[in-house]
């Protein structure tokens, strides 16, 4: 076995590593990253969990030693697109054209900051002036929508229909991030 | 299934709003772009969330769980300063750590039950003959539709329908699965999904194979 051979240099190198439940965290840490982007199109804990527990299923036993470490954050993402692609693809019959922001996306290069809110107010500051509201009352403030309907002066139905009408809006601006 | 697209929508609407799955049957794709908007905006609108400690100590538990070979050398994790990469080189294979919990494609999923018509009554459908391993049969036990598969002097029989959204399969004998038409979603002739993380199980019919070679299913009038 020669310095260079790589099993040699996993020996050697297993003597200085960080105790087990450190490097726990550490891997933990990068898989959140993949869990707050996953969740933020999901939208649901249930399914966040499910697809990251899928990402760490499919991705670690491929990163393979001598793979250039600045790609596995990248590959944990090309993963968790994949995932996510499949999980839309089975339950609306999405195509990958459709899913092209999501596919595009970079991966994260930190922990992300406390900026959902006014994420999701940029989107609605693009949207007429019902619509936004409908929205912001059902999503930012968790209004029913029968406290919606009270609250803009109008019938349930009329609300749902608005609630569609301006989340098919909503679709077609860009969400930031 | 013959809701209004306003009311189907607010109910997945609702069901994020309470912080549940996504649960989406036949005809929602209509309305794919509408949904996908209503989980991005409950996924965004509370900024990035992080693990629930219960689901980051599962995880955690199955990285711990064994020492084993590395997939990552230490130096590369170091070079890169990615912790994911010093975590696999520290704490073992995480690979390893969660090959317990991997489902092989053949793994049973969820899913998978019984169907027992609460009042069934058995249906002659196909005489035995007319069976060969290897080739599904389409058959219809009343109000029941089911794919039968001959093994040797046995006969299995699964659901005609998707266990995810409603509609018909189709057997493709190229692959040896049942098909979905309505999303790329298919099934060995056990009824076992092909991507074991995905979908339910196919519902199981009853069979019997009668002293005269004729097959019955267990369906309804």
């Amino acid at each position: 076995m020669t310095p260079d051979d790589p099993a040699d240099e996993q020996q050697a190198e297993v003597v200085e590593l960080p105790a087990a439940s450190r490097a726990t965290d550490i891997a933990l840490d990068e898989l959140e990253l993949v869990y707050a982007f996953i969740y933020a199109r999901v939208g649901n804990r249930a399914d966040a969990e499910d697809l990251t527990q899928q990402v760490a299923l499919k991705a670690i036993p491929r990163l393979r030693q001598g793979a250039p470490a600045s790609a596995i954050r990248g590959y944990l993402f090309a993963t968790a697109r994949s995932v996510l692609g499949s999980f839309w693809s089975t339950r609306l019959g999405l195509s990958e054209a459709e899913l092209r922001e999501d596919l595009a996306l970079v991966p994260p290069s930190e922990p992300p900051s406390e900026e959902g809110v006014e994420t999701v107010q940029e989107i609605l500051a693009e949207l007429s002036d019902n619509y936004r509201r409908v929205l912001e009352l059902r999503f930012l403030h968790g209004y029913s929508l029968k406290e919606v309907a009270a609250e803009m002066k109008s019938t349930v139905g009329a609300i749902k229909v608005m609630q569609l009408r301006a989340l098919r809006a909503a679709a077609k601006v860009r969400f930031p991030r | 299934m013959n809701r209004k697209p306003e009311e189907r929508v607010d109910k997945i609407v609702a069901s994020l709003l309470r912080g549940r799955r996504l649960k989406l049957r036949a005809g929602d794709a209509e309305e794919k772009e509408a949904i996908t908007a209503a989980a991005r905006l409950a996924g965004t609108h509370q900024g990035p969330q992080r693990m629930h400690p219960a689901f980051r100590k599962r995880l955690a538990r199955a990285l711990e769980q064994s020492p084993g070979e590395l997939w990552v050398t230490r130096r590369s994790a170091l070079v890169a300063g990615l912790g994911l990469a010093a975590g696999l080189a520290g704490g073992g294979v995480l690979g390893r750590a969660f090959e317990p919990a991997r489902a092989p494609a053949h793994a049973p999923a969820a899913g998978g039950d019984v169907i027992n018509p609460t009042r069934g009554r058995w249906v002659d459908v196909a005489a035995m003959a007319d069976l060969s391993e290897g080739h599904a049969m389409r058959v219809r036990a009343g109000g029941v539709g089911a794919f039968l598969f001959r093994h040797g002097d046995t006969v299995t029989a699964v659901s005609s329908i998707c266990s995810h959204l409603p509609c018909e399969l189709w057997w493709e004998g190229s692959t040896q699965t049942l098909n979905c038409p309505c999303h790329p979603a298919s099934f060995y002739a056990s009824g076992q999904p092909t991507d074991p993380y995905a979908l339910r199980a196919l519902s199981k019919l009853q069979v019997r194979v009668t002293t005269v070679g004729r097959v019955e299913v267990l369906g309804t009038e």
